[in-house]
């Protein structure tokens, strides 16, 4: 089955139709098609909207009720608000998150095996990755290049000796037993990100929150089970041993929104250093949330988490495959544990899931079910030695990071919105910013005989363009992003012959979508052929075109001239462009001409 | 002799020793080999000194062409797809697999009593003319060496499972150094610990092996690397090193603790006449203290079983283990599923040891288990490195070279491969003799330290007889030779020394 899966945009720019990806980690939980990674509030219910009135007496006017409805939905919305508040005031909730991702590796993490998922299944493993008795692993160093990447990027510190332990529980998608990870001694230690306002964190949390993470470790990837009903089981060890990161942050995390945003942000950073091969709509990366809470003030509790104490007992909600599900979770489980300690309950360290769509948590297994993971040392795998020339050069050629993209694009060299940067960096893993990038560096070069203020504004009307004309073309035809489409030089020449006033506004976006629909006429030729270049109406045309306009409506001219009513012009001035020429009429010298005709200035 | 003649005999004993149980399985492919190598020899172009040879392989060690049980019967119907490395070179050099061993089920055991093919017979027997144990877990590679089932047998070491074998049946058991030989294809029972060793009638037919299987291999992670191998290569050729035997005696270390009071007369009486003879031929003997020896024993009973739970959680019924037939139980759940198959897979000494690895590496008591045993076999290694005069070769640590020029070790520790002789299989395997499990463990205490620490260590048959008339066979002692890490050849040869004194 295919279906498209959408990018994060505000404009909702649909990106390459994916096939269908489930995930499991070591629970199962269903593959979640994510509309939108935008935290977006759960609709209100709103009812009464047919309320049965079979009294006279009630029946009130359908105006009047939708009015009284609306007044209650938004009284029970300030009534939560108020609610919510009065709870955040009482209880502090504390976050550590844990994510997963996969690396954009060629092999396994101790096979040559090929990582490419779309093999048949079970045909890309070796002996080891098998578990085949007898078989040894042996370690892949070209694995560590994305994880090194991506350790750096989140401002880790890399450590020159680590280990690989095995972690044991018993489940068929883990042919050995165990799954090795790095438990005991992990490559990557003390990093940290932190997010803005622009990243969507929660109002409480200012303009700024640094969210440390406690360490990142190596880790293999599980087979995949696929349930054939009634009773068997499909498993497929293309993916056993796939390499993965898991990363494991402090919990300094206190509002539900902050930690969608820092789920997305890691995201982000993952894919631009390209150390992951597909994000979280994929099933490339997941997290699962420790959530607890206290009272604020009181830091008596008496557990503790990578060397933060005093906080209360956590539940663990495993596999989150969304942002909007790190937040709904985290939300639900919050509420979940306040309402058991304020009725005198108390909670349990316990396993909890979450289920897409749902209000609630539920219980996966307690305390009693806990699995010990009796975590051994690898006895085959030699220790991990790190140099520093290694991560020294990685930290040289690492792409830049989004933070500083952003920074870039809002700066005056580009004089970008905020709502402009922030897609243009996330899109398509950066290829439309280099884009953009492309276009705006041909327009220099192209208006460097402008004057500074037009050139000025150049970023601000290239990013216009790719975003939203482009944009649009492509959600219009329901298109992936593709840079080949319309050429960077073609965008530059119909934004540079705009900006000259060689063609009016309407011509561009026609010329743009001509390009689009497959004109592979240079722009130039095709204004040519096409007889798009504006040549200027002369004033005694634009006369000749003001006085028709004004003949037809002459009540509206008067009503201009007397009540100052100046609005009404852009009547005319639309009236002008009907019936000149098709492309001549520049609305800013009509408008001028019916000023001087009507108001006589 | 022909290789052909030779081999006949060899299949001809295989026949005639079936009720000893050496063999799980036979090779029917020996006839054809036999014949080609016997042309090679005629023409010249022999491969090795093994070719068409049969050797016998332990069933923990992978074959393509016949099963690989490891006794066990969660094992049963399994096929390994590829040789394992040392079974690829002896074959590379021209050796004929005379077939798969018996042993203890994955390696475990001392006797070789807990198989899923029944207990393996010592030819050796008691005064009452029952039989013997053959040791473990390698008896029936030892047992196949010794009644001249094959020419040479290959069998794994983890914690004295060649050299104890070897002690008990009269052959030569030989345990390389750690990283030595290859571990490719040995299905694993505790890999920090587990190493490929050798059986034969003579040193040298063992020393022939060792040339063949001491390669590097890439598929083996803890395969001693070419760069290690070269630094102990050269170490060795220092002078104060390349003499010994060939121009200067040897220095011989007793270890102390090794003269315990349970020892029995006739391997004491062996280990005397061992030192003896050496002494007679101009070798000097130094009593040396081993402190950790009593500990080791424990912390091997730690560490071993918890690699080994470890490492047998593979074999749950989904793609290795047999899953039995039948519903699992009233409940379908997961942990049904595979609490039949590894409690109908596993034999009981098995179990023993993947609940006691399980327990020492749980939550509650990995520090004091697992952590402590880890922290003595470091302690194990520091023990033997004070008392060599070489120095570890691949520790670089400067301030042991300048203590290892000021200090006079020894070159190799003599001591007895087992304190006591074989007992019978009827005690071992009657359920109301007072033997625990534990006492089995036992037999290990000389052979573990060894092990721990990686070092090579081979047992040869030296006599203990006494003054009292007794069948000669019984007083077959096993002593142990044991030398510093990569001192491969100096323990084969002082082994092949020591056989002077065999009979």
């Amino acid at each position: 089955m295919l279906r498209p899966c959408l990018r994060y945009s505000p404009r909702a720019v649909r990106s390459p139709r994916c096939p269908q990806y489930s995930y499991r980690n070591s629970l199962q939980s269903p593959p979640v098609n994510q509309k939108s990674f935008l935290p977006l509030p759960s609709p209100p219910s709103i009812r009464g909207l047919q309320t049965p009135s079979t009294d006279s007496q009630d029946r009130i006017p359908l105006r009047k009720q939708l009015k009284q409805d609306a007044k209650s939905v938004k009284a029970r919305r300030r009534e939560r608000r108020e609610q919510e508040e009065a709870s955040r005031q009482k209880w502090e909730l504390t976050v550590g998150v844990e994510i997963h991702a996969q690396l954009n590796t060629e092999t396994k993490l101790f096979s040559r095996a090929s990582t490419s998922p779309s093999e048949l299944p079970n045909t890309n493993v070796a002996l080891f990755d098998l578990a085949f008795p007898g078989s040894q692993p042996e370690f892949q160093a070209a694995t560590l290049l994305p994880a090194l990447r991506a350790a750096i990027a989140l401002n880790c510190e890399i450590q020159p000796v680590s280990r690989f332990d095995r972690k044991h529980y018993f489940y068929q998608d883990q042919p050995a037993g165990y799954q090795i990870t790095q438990y005991y001694e992990p490559f990557a230690r003390n990093g940290y990100i932190d997010l803005y306002g622009y990243d969507g964190i929660a109002p409480e949390d200012g303009d700024q929150v640094r969210i440390g993470i406690k360490q990142i470790q190596l880790e293999q990837d599980t087979a995949k089970s696929q349930e054939l009903p009634p009773s068997t089981q499909l498993l497929d060890f293309n993916r056993v041993s796939h390499p993965l990161i898991e990363i494991i942050t402090m919990p300094q995390i206190h509002t539900p929104a902050t930690a969608a945003a820092f789920v997305r942000k890691v995201q982000s950073i993952l894919q631009s250093c390209n150390a992951v091969t597909t994000g979280m709509e994929l099933g490339g990366l997941r997290a699962d949330i420790n959530v607890s809470i206290r009272q604020r003030g009181d830091d008596s509790g008496s557990h503790q988490y990578g060397g933060i104490g005093g906080l209360g007992q956590r539940t663990e909600i495993k596999n989150l495959s969304s942002f909007k599900a790190v937040e709904d979770a985290i939300i639900a489980e919050k509420n979940r544990q306040i309402s058991v300690l304020e009725s005198g309950g108390v909670i349990e360290g316990e396993t909890r899931g979450w289920t897409i769509g749902s209000t609630e948590t539920r219980k996966l297994r307690g305390k009693e079910g806990e699995v010990d993971y009796r975590y051994m040392p690898d006895p085959d795998i030699p220790p991990l030695l790190i140099g520093q020339e290694l991560v020294a050069e990685l930290s040289r050629t690492l792409p830049t990071a989004p933070d500083a993209l952003l920074n870039m694009l809002l700066s005056p060299e580009y004089g970008l919105p905020i709502e402009d940067a922030k897609p243009l960096v996330e899109l398509e893993d950066g290829a439309r910013l280099e884009y953009y990038q492309y276009v705006v560096d041909i327009l220099r070069e192209l208006q460097q005989d402008l004057d500074p203020k037009a050139r000025a504004s150049l970023g601000r009307v290239a990013g216009n363009w790719v975003l939203h004309e482009l944009g649009a073309l492509l959600t219009k035809m329901d298109l992936p992003w593709d840079a080949e489409r319309v050429t960077a030089q073609s965008l530059a020449a119909i934004i540079d012959n705009l900006q000259r006033k060689q063609i009016t506004g309407a011509t561009a976006k026609q010329v743009l979508g001509m390009l689009f629909d497959g004109d592979r006429r240079p722009v130039a030729q095709l204004l040519e052929d096409e007889n798009l270049i504006l040549r200027p109406l002369s004033r005694e045309e634009y006369m000749a075109l003001a006085e028709a306009a004004i003949e037809q409506n002459p009540q509206m001219a008067e009503q201009i001239r007397r009540k100052n009513q100046l609005g009404k012009l852009g009547w005319f001035v639309g009236q002008m462009m009907r019936t000149g020429e098709k492309g001549r009429v520049e609305a800013q010298k009509a408008e001028a001409i019916l000023r001087e005709l009507i108001l006589g200035s | 002799m022909s290789l052909l003649l030779e081999a006949e005999r060899y299949v001809a004993n295989q026949s005639s020793h079936l009720a000893l149980n050496a063999f799980i399985t036979h090779s029917g492919r020996w006839l054809g080999q036999a014949k080609d190598a016997d042309l090679r020899r005629k023409q010249g172009k022999t491969k090795s000194r093994l070719d068409g040879r049969l050797i016998a392989f332990k069933d923990n060690i992978c074959t393509r062409d016949l099963p690989t049980t490891c006794a066990s019967k969660s094992l049963e119907a399994f096929r390994s797809p590829f040789n394992a490395t040392v079974v690829q070179q002896l074959e590379d050099a021209g050796a004929i697999i005379a077939g798969k061993t018996n042993l203890d089920e994955f390696g475990m055991g001392s006797h070789s009593v807990h198989s899923r093919f029944g207990p393996v017979k010592n030819a050796r027997c008691s005064d009452d003319l029952s039989h013997l144990s053959a040791g473990g877990s390698s008896g029936g590679s030892a047992v196949a060496v010794a009644t001249d089932q094959c020419y040479l047998a290959i069998g794994t070491d983890t914690g004295g499972s060649v050299r104890l074998p070897a002690a008990y049946t009269g052959t030569v058991g030989f345990k390389p150094s750690y990283g030595r030989l290859s571990r490719w294809g040995v299905v694993a029972y505790a890999n920090s610990l587990d190493t490929v060793g050798i059986l034969a009638k003579e040193t040298s037919t063992v020393r022939d092996a060792f040339a063949v299987l001491n390669q590097h291999d890439p598929r083996d992670p803890t395969s001693l690397s070419p760069p290690s191998r070269s630094r102990i290569a050269s170490k060795l050729e220092l002078p104060q090193l390349s003499s010994r035997l060939e121009s200067a005696p040897l220095r011989i270390g007793i270890p102390l603790e090794y003269n315990v009071s349970e020892l029995a007369p006739s391997v004491r009486r062996a280990w005397y006449r061992s030192l003896e003879y050496l002494r007679r031929q101009g070798h000097t003997i130094h009593p040396v203290s081993l402190p950790m020896t009593k500990s080791a024993l424990s912390a091997y009973y730690v560490l071993a079983p918890a690699e080994a739970s470890s490492n047998l959680a593979k074999y749950d019924g989904v793609r290795y283990g047999t899953h039995p037939e039948g519903p699992n139980s009233e409940d379908e759940s997961e942990s049904y599923l595979y609490a039949r198959t590894r409690g109908e897979g596993f034999g009981p000494e098995v179990k023993r040891r993947i609940m006691l690895g399980a327990f020492s590496l749980s939550a509650q008591a990995i520090d004091n288990y697992f952590i402590q045993a880890q922290r003595i076999r470091r302690l194990v290694r520091h023990d033997f490195d004070a008392v060599f005069r070489a120095e570890h070769p691949l520790t670089s640590n400067a301030s042991r070279i300048e203590e290892s020029t000021t200090k006079a070790g020894v070159d190799v520790l003599i001591c007895p491969t087992a304190p006591s002789p074989p007992p019978s299989i009827s005690d071992l395997m009657n359920a109301s003799a007072a033997i625990s499990p534990l006492d089995a463990y036992v037999s290990d205490v000389f052979t573990v330290p060894a092990s721990l620490a990686g070092l090579p260590a081979i047992s040869v048959p030296v006599s203990g007889k006494g003054n009292v008339e007794h069948h000669a066979d019984n007083d077959l002692a096993g002593i142990q030779v044991v030398g510093q890490y990569g001192d491969d050849d100096l323990v084969l040869n002082v082994g092949e020394l020591l056989e002077g004194c065999a009979i």
